[in-house]
């Protein structure tokens, strides 16, 4: 079984879609149970519109919104990930899709832009995160790499281009966001961009709070152009949700997703040990297979298909169930649906306007190894992590192991951000089976450029290989530090990519097989953030006070009372002032005795008349007292 | 200029001079009554969490139910593997945490100390957190021996409960990393120096291989030690071990969330030290102080937890003690809810301090008062040195202190005319003058000595197990004959103006080192600082031997009198001085804490500090105090083997 058929099904309609109508949209649903009560679901849609359709903005199911903007900054091929979680290659095997529609954890980026780049591609970017609600806005040249062996067009750019008659070559950029978290407000516009908009079909299994509860799951979006010889181009989108759920978890109500211990009754213990007993209890691990359903694992069912112009021809099935032949397979729905049953798996076609739902009750299977448990061997395992201790070096160390009993050559890609200077002498590839072939290198410069460097290298059979430099952490800036400094900074994943060779492709497996490393936290020399707050409040504050009196000191001029001349209006309104106290005075009786507004006590017999104005005008003419 | 004139006058201050021994012995006691007052309560402070993300004891915990049956399970499990052989425990353990779908590893070491091999087995797995990706991680320890020897049964149980507990659950924002060690100092020990490098090239002294699973960043460890049978032993408190190698301290908001989550969530009492009863008296809190200033001072491992520490990873043991009415469970929960409060933690733990003394569980001082202490005692040997330096530079005394002997001519003592402003003064002219200092010899010799520590610091540290008492009785012995040999030989014959240099050169050295490093081991600055003190006062001692002069070939009756009751003088001192030497402190601290172990067990145990988990009180010991002995004895003595006569 290969998990790459399942790609050959939209490619094979192709032709068939292409030959009728060149707008067209198909999806599918890929399911298989994994070991460990995992389940792997991967959604396919993919839609195309003529390309002449697409110059001349007209649109059916191809989203318009991506469009227009691959349109505005001459985007010719795009290839756009959302990744959270790893890909557990001992437990589950070779990766699905061979790995082309997988990204580093975070958001992965890469596209195939016209000669003027750099502007192209900062338009692409802010435009694309601004629709997908991602900070695709921070891949800013000091992330953006040009790499030369890692990646190849998988649309025909050559023919797009003279049917264009456009001049000059298409450039790669490649940048990652390796901290971005992916969640639910990329999910909402990822669906959006579909025909059904997650509404009816497969998408309609897209729930946030499952997709995100997975042990492992990317979104990518692929534009691509295709050109037949003709000289006629379509534009094709593929969006792709791939997961890995845990049965188990995806399974527990919404409405108690704690998992508290289980009753003692619904847990199989171990007879066999001899200190079994009411209260002690070796827990077995559960026998045969789980049993589970798309709306208890989903949350719901399927709503209807999302059969769209000439859905109801198509011969193509709606979703592949890989499981062993004797598994019993529950259909639910209110019409009859058609099916086809091969070994090892079953398709399905959705129905029109009704629920679908797929029951597989919890069975022992005999031969639980054989069958769709057989797991393929993916072609090489790799890890990557940091070495060392300490704010000032680290090391990097890569482990390649290559299981098959072939040669096999891969292209190995790191992009670092600017401030983990690697060493370039200590770069060592050691181990009995490597060879580098070749090397591009692009050496970092601080604040504007990250290093990028990509190594061809030949891993004999069965050998491991590891790659290993040291490097330098650079100090930051205290501005260029993110809220969360102590964190670390977060280092993107090395993309591998693994060439075909000859035996490989004997076996039909003629394509690339991408896989990437985890990313990293690289620790760097953090400064207390508290203490140039202290330090800022404190010069603040010596500064206040001595600047405050001196200048006071400096400006102030001192001039006794009576040597202060009497501005004109001043003039005026102290007189006037003084005619309401006046009144006001022998309003209240004769005046005596009587407490102003300016407060305080006054003593017998005087009237004391607005202090303030007293000081200003202080010898303006008998003072503000009045006669008694 | 007026103010500038005047202090320099103040340097010829005769009063100023004499001033220096009397300013040392006050800081002594100064930084001594510093430590003494710190339990007050207005000296130290209450602990607090720091941490805004860490939130302890806030969230539920659900540990419990059919946990329990597990529990029990596996602690028959555990016991029934602990009878088995060690391939098979190894086997065992990595087989339950398989079943519970952890990626288990096995990593061996060993090291070769005092002719021994100290080796075993790691076994780790490791659970991925579902949603984690793979960059941080925390670690769940239980060492299959505790620190004392015992079997684990329970601590290592409710590890493997846990695992299978939290694999369930999806919340994990890092992976957790489970542990069971072989033992509590070496395991843990090699397993985090293996997660830190890429291969550990082997030695002739240590063979580590690499771990075959890591995760990402460390945040954080928590160690069990659980040591209850397969019928289970409830407790009654937590003993809470912090202290790492070298006297480093995990952040204090690890420490506080463990004893806010035991004590205010699960309702268990803390305790440090292994302190059972601590009424918060002035009295218990000194004794806390001076408990975590001796382990901390002596820098090796107190558990599962120390090994982390030199990688800044913040680690803690959970340690149980005494007969209670707490269970594995209420310990389950606990630990649940430190886990949930350290998974929390967006940044790593950083905002709380990392330099403190504890008093009691909840009441610290952080380094701004405590670092004085230290300080202060460090500074006075800066002053001793200082002014020593000062008096070498001054002309040898003229004869005129010393009592006059017949037929002797004397000359005057030159005087000089000093002008200050309309003052006019005759002072000798020696007051004014300074020799010019020979620096060679003296600073030879200081190099010298503390170059000649590393004699003992290699034949310690590799030595035979077997060898090590006697070589250490040889190297007592060496170090008592080592300064008189030097003081007979050769600082004797030194003028006192070089043998003054010497001595200011070597206190300048150890105030210098010792106030570097009260920053990093406090404890150790400290303790050192005090048993150097006698060092600032020494003063070669007056002469025991005849003035043999050139006409006289017999000997006076007064000059037996006075070697008489220089002997008085000198033997007493000697002995002091002997006694604060580092080989007979080690003898004193082998007394009082190495009772059954002996001298062998102290000097493996060191050789292993030095060699496995890199100590390196061992270098402070004979790389700094021990020079610095050799130098004060072979000063003390050389005035012993001075001719009386000789001063000329």
């Amino acid at each position: 079984m290969r998990l790459s058929t399942l790609l050959t099904l939209p490619a094979a309609l192709l032709p068939l879609i292409y030959a009728k109508e060149q707008h067209s949209y198909t999806e599918h649903l890929h399911l298989k149970p994994l070991p460990d009560n995992s389940l792997y679901a991967g959604f396919t849609f993919t839609s195309t519109t003529p390309y002449t359709a697409y110059a001349s903005n007209h649109f059916r199911y191809f989203p318009r919104s991506l469009a227009q903007i691959l349109q505005y900054t001459h985007t010719a091929e795009l290839h756009l990930r959302f990744a959270l979680g790893r890909w557990d290659e001992e437990s589950w095997g070779s990766r699905p899709r061979r790995g082309s529609r997988e990204g580093g954890n975070g958001v992965e980026l890469w596209a195939w832009m016209d000669a003027d780049a750099e502007e192209g591609w900062s338009d692409l970017v802010n435009s694309l995160s601004g629709l997908f609600c991602a900070s695709l806005n921070f891949v800013d040249s000091g992330k953006t790499t040009r790499p030369v062996l890692s990646f190849e067009p998988e649309g025909t750019l050559e023919e797009l281009q003279e049917t264009r008659n456009g001049t000059g070559e298409l450039r790669l950029l490649h940048g990652m966001l390796p901290h971005e978290v992916v969640c639910t407000e990329n999910l909402t516009p990822f669906l959006k961009l579909l025909p059904c908009k997650g509404k009816a079909g497969i998408s309609s299994l897209l729930d946030g709070h499952k997709l995100f509860d997975a042990n492992w799951q990317t979104m990518a979006v692929d534009v691509r152009p295709i050109c037949s010889t003709g000289g006629d181009c379509i534009l094709e989108i593929q969006q792709t949700v791939d997961m890995v759920l845990d049965i188990e978890r995806s399974m527990r109500p919404r409405e108690s997703p704690i998992p508290r211990p289980l009753p003692i009754k619904d847990i199989t213990c171990d007879e066999t040990k001899g200190y079994n007993g009411h209260d002690t209890c070796y827990p077995e691990g559960p026998g045969g297979e789980m049993g589970w359903s798309l709306s208890s694992v989903f949350g719901r069912p399927i709503r209807g298909s999302c059969a769209l112009g000439g859905g109801e021809e198509e011969e193509g099935f709606d979703i592949t169930l890989k499981v062993p032949s004797e598994r019993t397979v529950e259909v639910i729905s209110e019409t009859a649906i058609p099916q086809s049953t091969s070994s090892g798996s079953r398709a399905y076609r959705l129905p029109k306007d009704a629920n679908f739902d797929l029951d597989l009750p919890h069975q022992a299977l005999e031969s639980s190894s054989s069958g769709a448990f057989a797991l393929e061997q993916p072609p090489l395992y790799a890890s990557r992590q940091l070495t060392g201790h300490g704010a000032e070096r680290g090391g990097m160390h890569t482990l390649l192991r290559n299981p098959h009993p072939y040669a096999q050559r891969i292209v190995y890609l790191e992009s670092l951000p600017w401030f983990l200077r690697p060493y370039m002498h200590t770069l060592e590839l050691s181990g009995a089976g490597g060879k580098m072939e070749k090397m591009f290198y692009t050496p970092l410069l601080d604040r504007q450029r990250g290093t990028h460097l990509e190594l061809l290298i030949e891993i004999q059979p069965r050998s491991t290989v590891e790659i290993t430099y040291d490097f330098e952490k650079a100090i930051l800036r205290y501005t260029e530090y993110p809220p969360d400094a102590n964190r670390g900074f977060d280092i993107p994943a090395a993309v591998i990519r693994v060439l075909p060779n000859n035996a490989t492709q004997d076996q039909g497996q003629g394509r690339d097989y991408y896989l990437r490393t985890t990313s990293l936290l690289l620790p760097l020399p953090t400064p207390d953030f508290s203490m140039p707050y202290n330090v800022i409040i404190l010069t603040s504050t010596v500064i206040a006070l001595g600047f405050g009196s001196i200048f006071n000191l400096l400006v102030r001029s001192f001039v006794l009372v009576e040597e202060v001349p009497v501005g004109a209006l001043a003039g005026v309104v102290w007189r006037l002032k003084d005619g309401v106290a006046r009144v006001r005075g022998m309003l209240k009786g004769g005046g005596v005795g009587k407490e102003d507004d300016g407060g305080g006590v006054v003593k017998k017999g005087e009237v004391v008349v607005g202090g303030e104005v007293r000081k200003v005008n202080g010898g303006g003419g008998g003072g503000g007292k009045k006669d008694t | 200029m007026a103010l500038s004139a005047r202090l320099l006058a103040l340097r010829r201050s005769p009063v100023l001079l004499k001033l220096p021994p009397y300013l040392s012995a006050l800081c002594i006691l100064v930084g001594l009554g510093w430590l003494l007052i710190l339990p007050l309560n207005e000296y130290s402070r209450q602990t607090y969490i720091s941490e805004n993300a860490i939130l302890p004891g806030q969230v539920h915990t659900y540990f419990g139910g059919s946990e329990h049956n597990v529990f029990r399970a596996y602690r028959q499990e555990v016991y029934g593997l602990s009878e088995r052989s060690d391939h098979e425990r190894i086997a065992g353990l990595g087989s339950v945490m398989r079943e519970q779908g952890l990626k288990v590893a096995n990593q061996s070491y060993s090291w070769h100390v005092a002719g021994e091999e100290i080796s075993g087995t790691n076994v780790s797995g490791l659970l991925k957190g579902p949603r984690a990706d793979a960059t941080e991680a925390m670690v769940l320890m239980a060492a299959w021996r505790n620190f004392e020897g015992e079997i684990n049964y329970s601590g290592v149980a409710l590890a493997l409960t846990l695992a299978r507990y939290f694999k369930r659950w999806s919340i994990w924002s890092k992976d957790i990393l489970v542990l069971i060690s072989e033992d509590s100092t070496y395991g843990p020990e090699a397993w985090v120096s293996a997660y830190h490098t890429t291969s550990i090239v082997p030695t002739a002294s240590r063979n580590i291989s690499s771990l075959p699973i890591k995760a990402g960043a460390l945040q954080g460890a928590v160690a069990l030690d659980y040591p209850a049978g397969p019928w289970g032993q409830r407790f009654d408190k937590l003993d809470i071990a912090y202290d790492g190698i070298n006297g480093a301290l995990p952040n204090l908001d690890l420490f506080n969330t463990a004893v806010q989550v035991a004590s205010s969530q699960m309702g268990i009492g803390c305790s440090l030290h292994n302190l059972k009863d601590h009424s918060d008296s002035y009295k218990d809190r000194l004794k806390t102080i001076s408990k975590g200033l001796i382990t901390q001072s002596v820098g090796h491992a107190t558990g599962p937890h120390s090994a982390f520490m030199p990688y800044h990873v913040d680690a803690i043991t959970l340690k149980t003690i005494g007969d209670g009415w707490h269970d594995e469970m209420t310990l389950g929960r606990t630990t649940e809810s430190l886990f949930r409060s350290i998974n929390n933690l967006l940044e790593h733990l950083h905002q709380s301090f990392f330099f403190y003394v504890l008093m009691n569980t909840n009441r610290f001082v952080s380094i701004g008062n405590y670092l004085p202490a230290a300080m202060i005692i460090a500074g006075s040997f800066s002053i001793s040195a200082l002014a020593l330096w000062v008096q070498s530079g001054k002309p040898t005394p003229s004869e005129g202190t010393k009592p006059m002997r017949p037929g002797e001519k004397r000359k005057q003592p030159g005087m000089t005319v000093v002008k200050d402003g309309k003052n006019v003064a005759l002072v000798p002219k020696e007051d004014l003058e300074v020799v010019e200092r020979k620096m060679f010899i003296p600073a030879a010799v200081v190099l010298g000595v503390h170059l000649a520590g590393f004699i003992p610091l290699y034949l310690l540290n590799h030595v035979d197990r077997s060898n090590l008492p006697y070589t250490f009785i040889t190297l007592t012995a060496a170090t008592v004959i080592l300064p008189q040999y030097l003081a007979r030989h050769f600082l004797s014959n030194l003028p006192p103006q070089q043998i003054c240099t010497i001595q200011s050169l070597s206190l300048l050295l150890l105030g210098a080192t010792l106030s570097t490093l009260s920053t990093l081991n406090f404890s150790l600055a400290f303790l050192l600082g005090l048993l150097c003190s006698p060092l600032s006062f020494v003063r070669p001692l007056p002469s025991l031997r005849f003035s043999l002069e050139q006409s006289t070939r017999y000997v006076s009756v007064d000059d037996a009198a006075g070697i008489a009751a220089n002997l008085a003088v000198v033997g007493p001192i000697s002995v002091m001085f002997v006694a604060v030497s580092p080989p007979v402190v080690l003898w004193v601290v082998k007394g009082m804490f190495f009772g059954s172990a002996g001298a062998e067990g102290m000097l493996v145990e060191m050789a292993r500090g030095w060699v496995a988990q890199g100590v390196w009180t061992g270098a402070v010991i004979w790389g700094v105090w021990w020079p610095v002995w050799v130098v004060g004895g072979s000063v003390l003595w050389s005035g012993c083997w001075r001719r009386p006569a000789d001063d000329e």
